[in-house]
């Protein structure tokens, strides 16, 4: 198969290179139009995103592209060759194939299973057709690559569970309160983390989002970069009874929310679920709150759990991947397999079908002599009669492709069919 | 007569189950969904039926105890689809699919017997009185569903048990949402049945030796205990796992005010 596929990726190459590479292949320039400058490569994509960079071609000559596409990156990387071997990696045939299908399906990046990577080959994909750099390869292996990433997702968890402390919070918020469509957040204290958290809930439907911090000052700054509604924290224990989520993490030495304060906002806002979430080390709920009925308060270190739970899971849902994988792999190797016999098909089918128009023509004569019918009659026959004698030999051309052994057979059916004059 | 819909309709609820339990296993999110519309298959193959029986012998659905069994089950599938369109609580199919298998089960035992209607039932407000409580009292165990699938999501929460079972649940305030609905709207529909019932009971019989029978009693039991679980909601404020479990107790009150009682009344004997 005479695909190949060069580039580097977060795990073998360091940010300082990829990014440099990035940059320099960046906005401006066409890289596609200058890979295809070299005859040994007919047909390229260009993928670059922050954490890779590769180029998958159709080769003519598979040594000489390869050769190609390295200088390419050498020279816009800016590397040495020595360091460049280190970083790169070169797929050939189905191997590249494989690559592909992978990265596509999100098996080959830095957070496994996160969704952006197809959007990002799509867009590889579509500068690459209005770039007219594909051919008939390129577009079938990435539809099904798009295909097989599609299959993935569908068929395994793969992107299933939060992989992310703050996404896990959203998560478990979910999995509490069901819907968080006009949900209101309470932030104690500011940190990245929360104010991470508190924007994916509110990408996720929450309505607001109340900052609550000792010293005002800070809560409207704060409010101010999330759209919340700043308060001090006199009026923390009136605000815990509007909130459904409450997101901790001061700095604070002791606790800041006790069982009393918690069970006296339970009781004002008649038993709603609460979800707690304690970012604060030290602690600033109280466990004790956590046995409260209706109360669900989860630390630091049990979302890690939730997170470490749910990248095991994705652990074994890529296995099924691999597998999914493999199968699509297997089918574009057959489909491609037939293509050097497709040729050979087409002409010997011509051939039979211009030795059939011409007979046809020469005993014009004793067929107009026929009726309408009956001259039909003539033709369905010997057509059919060249079809059951095309049958065995297109079939058996088709299944020795698949083995790899039938350049021996197109030769044969083009010397004993004398179909020589086009191309093989 | 062969009760060919009803047949179709419990393999249907079979089906489901099986479908339902499947995804549980395989963790295949299709395969619910698979699952959710053969059981909205075997609600319309169960509604069928009914509409058989309706034909041939008029609007009587629960002429014995089987059909009333029978008749419970539809309710309650019928109005768990109906919450399923709603909320995204599909596995809750997972708890109504095999409750629905295991009284339609309990149906079919007697699905063909007498179709003689004793004389006392004969009364036009019976069928209303029947069919109000039966909705009433259907909607009232899908509250109690809701309930334990409550209490079983909120041990996995505490427990931080994430994995397997726990995330295909259902959230709590769905679950919780379901259990409201479901006491908000079982409650005035039994109360009617009850009165209907007794205004009948007045007319056929006029003394109050009926006021005496178990059912009658127990029904009153059931209606008491969920009236104070509404209560509870709606004044108290009770929510999520205190509902729930006294949500679970109910249900066991009601399963023996419809089920095991019936065999100790004489009234509301059924065949």
């Amino acid at each position: 198969m005479n695909v190949i596929l060069v580039g580097m990726n977060h795990k073998t190459a360091p940010l300082e290179i990829r990014e440099r590479l990035a940059f320099s292949c960046g906005d401006g320039l066409r890289p596609l139009e200058e890979l295809l400058k070299n005859p040994a490569v007919r047909e390229a994509l260009y993928l670059s995103t922050c954490n890779r960079v590769e180029v998958l071609a159709r080769a003519g000559d598979m040594e000489e592209a390869i050769t190609r596409v390295k200088s390419f990156i050498l020279r816009h990387g800016n590397l040495d060759a020595a360091e460049l071997e280190k970083c790169l990696y070169v797929h050939c045939g189905s191997d590249a194939v494989r690559h592909l299908f992978r990265v596509a399906s999100s098996l080959d990046s830095m957070v496994m299973g996160e969704p952006q990577i197809l959007g990002q080959v799509k867009e590889a994909y579509r500068d690459c057709v209005e770039q007219k750099a594909s051919g008939i390869i390129l577009n079938k292996l990435l539809h099904h690559a798009f295909r097989t990433a599609k299959r993935v997702r569908t068929e395994t968890a793969i992107a299933g569970n939060a992989v992310s402390v703050s996404y896990a919070a959203v998560e478990m918020a979910k999995k509490i309160l069901g819907s968080l469509e006009g949900r209101t957040v309470l932030l104690v204290g500011a940190g990245e983390m929360s104010e991470l958290a508190a924007r994916h809930l509110l990408a996720n439907g929450a309505g607001r989002i109340i900052v609550a911090n000792r010293t005002y000052a800070r809560a409207v700054q704060v409010a101010e970069e999330i759209h919340g509604i700043p308060v001090g924290f006199e009026l923390l224990e009136e605000k815990l009874q509007e909130a459904d989520i409450v997101i901790s993490s001061t700095g604070a030495a002791g606790y800041i929310l006790t069982p009393a304060m918690v069970q006296g906002a339970l009781k004002r806002r008649k038993n709603r679920l609460l979800f707690i979430i304690d970012i604060a080390v030290p602690r600033d709920v109280d466990p004790e709150v956590g046995r409260i009925d209706n109360v669900y308060l989860f630390n630091i270190d049990d979302l890690q759990g939730v997170v470490d739970e749910n990248v095991r899971n994705r652990l074994q849902e890529a296995e099924k991947a691999e597998g999914i994988i493999g199968e699509e792999v297997l089918k574009f190797s057959e489909w491609y397999n037939t293509l050097e016999v497709v040729p050979t098909i087409v002409s010997l089918r011509e051939k039979a079908e211009s030795i059939l128009r011409a007979e046809l023509e020469r005993s014009g004569s004793w067929l107009r002599a026929l009726g309408e019918e009956d001259r039909k009659n003539v033709e369905i026959l010997a057509t059919q009669i060249i079809n059951k004698i095309l049958h065995d030999p297109v079939t058996g051309l088709k299944e020795e492709s698949q083995s790899n052994g039938a350049m021996p057979y197109v030769a044969a059916i083009r010397k004993l069919f004398r179909l020589e004059s086009e191309e093989p | 007569m062969e009760p060919l819909f009803f047949k179709a309709a419990l393999a249907a609820y079979f089906a489901a189950t099986a479908g339902y339990l499947v995804s549980l296993v395989a963790r295949r999110v299709v395969m619910a969904k698979l699952a959710t519309w053969v059981l909205g298959l075997a609600v319309v193959l169960h509604t069928v039926h009914f509409l058989e029986m309706y034909t041939e012998r008029g609007f009587n659905v629960a002429v014995n105890l089987f059909e009333a069994v029978s008749f419970f089950t539809w309710i309650v599938s019928g109005a768990y689809l109906a919450f399923q369109m709603r909320t995204k609580t599909r596995v809750l199919g997972a708890i109504v699919a095999p409750f629905a298998v295991l009284l339609m089960m309990l149906a079919s035992m007697g699905i063909e017997g007498t179709l003689a209607i004793p004389d006392a039932l004969q009364g036009r407000l019976v069928p209303i009185h029947v069919t109000l409580s039966l909705i009433g009292e259907g909607l009232f165990a899908l509250a109690s569903l809701a309930g334990i699938m409550y209490c079983i999501q909120d041990r996995q929460i505490r427990r931080r048990r994430m994995s397997g079972l726990a995330r295909y649940l259902p959230s709590l305030g769905d679950l919780d949402n379901i259990n409201h609905a479901g006491l908000l709207w079982g409650f005035p529909l039994l109360t009617l049945g009850l009165i209907v019932g007794s205004v009948w009971a007045r007319t056929a019989w006029g003394g109050s030796q009926w006021v005496a029978d178990p059912k009658t009693i127990w029904s009153f039991a059931v209606w008491c205990f969920y009236a104070f679980l509404l209560h509870q909601r709606l004044a108290i404020g009770w929510k999520g796992r205190k509902i729930a479990v006294l949500s679970i107790v109910a249900l066991a009150v009601l399963i023996s005010a419809f089920i095991g009682v019936n065999f100790l009344s004489s009234v509301h004997k059924f065949t």
